[in-house]
């Protein structure tokens, strides 16, 4: 697993982040047509290896343990993110902050499950 | 009560979403009805507004504690696994749908709907993986 997130899914993590920030101001080029469409969809397919990487990892893995800890940390990550985006979108919709943006919805499931899965392996040390 | 399960963790979980299902309702009536007739600033509007998330949370919360009462390991495992794919395909469609957004102009999606997503996909994830265990 160390090779595959240190060749893989860290600089898949790195270029879905750099691309999130980028593409918010891209739009302001106005790009049209197949122009436009191409660079969308081909950074989404970033996001989208990532989850196909990572499912791959979870059903190859070996260690019972390790597996668990990528579990709870993913379920972790999956209560906390649907939280504040429910939390961000229930304030967004009676207009009192400002809409978030779709891309931003990954990194942020990201940085949860990261921190969770740190607090697990101190937890289980 | 709307249970027909003969596990009592599941009839827990089913009574705790209806319940939650509920106040759902009443909480998001009771925000409508107070942003837009009663004039709310500050502090006050942000815990109106924030009160139909609530239930919402409940249910994550919910399943939450069906995945630790659950006995039966199977059972367990099967509900893992349809949450994972129910992540999988939420992040697939909103970072597919955000750059869209982002290059091609598409129509802007609400972030209250990505929960309604992810539960979308935990009930088409719900079938394939049963059907990997027959």
């Amino acid at each position: 697993m160390e090779d595959r997130m240190l060749f893989i899914l860290l600089p898949l993590i790195v270029a879905n982040i750099a691309l999130a920030i980028w593409g918010s101001g891209y739009r302001h080029l106005y790009p049209a047509g197949l122009l436009a469409y191409f660079p969308a969809i081909l950074f989404a397919l970033l996001g989208v290896a990532f989850i196909v990487i990572f499912g791959l990892y979870l059903k190859e893995e070996q260690d019972e343990f390790q597996r668990a800890v990528w579990v709870q940390s993913l379920l972790w990550g999956i209560g906390a993110t649907l939280t504040v985006i429910t939390f961000w979108g229930s304030l967004a919709e009676f207009e009192l902050a400002k809409d978030l943006k779709l891309t931003f919805v990954f990194p942020l499931f990201m940085l949860i499950t990261c921190i969770a899965r740190l607090v697990l392996m101190l937890r289980y040390r | 009560m709307f249970c027909s399960s003969t596990s009592p963790a599941v009839c827990r979980l089913t009574n705790r979403v209806w319940g939650t299902v509920v106040l759902t309702v009443l909480f998001a009536v009771i925000s409508g009805l107070g942003i837009r007739f009663g004039h709310l600033r500050g502090i006050a509007a942000y815990l109106v507004a924030v009160l139909p998330a609530l239930p919402i949370i409940a249910v994550i919360v919910a399943f939450g504690i069906f995945l630790e009462e659950e006995k039966d390991e199977f059972q367990r495992n099967l509900l893992v696994q349809c949450l994972l794919g129910g992540i999988g395909g939420t992040l697939a469609a909103t970072t597919v749908w955000g750059y869209l957004e982002a290059f091609v102009h598409a129509p802007h999606l609400p972030l209250m709907w990505i929960y309604p997503i992810f539960w979308l996909f935990v009930s088409v994830s719900y079938p394939v993986v049963r059907l990997r265990y027959r």
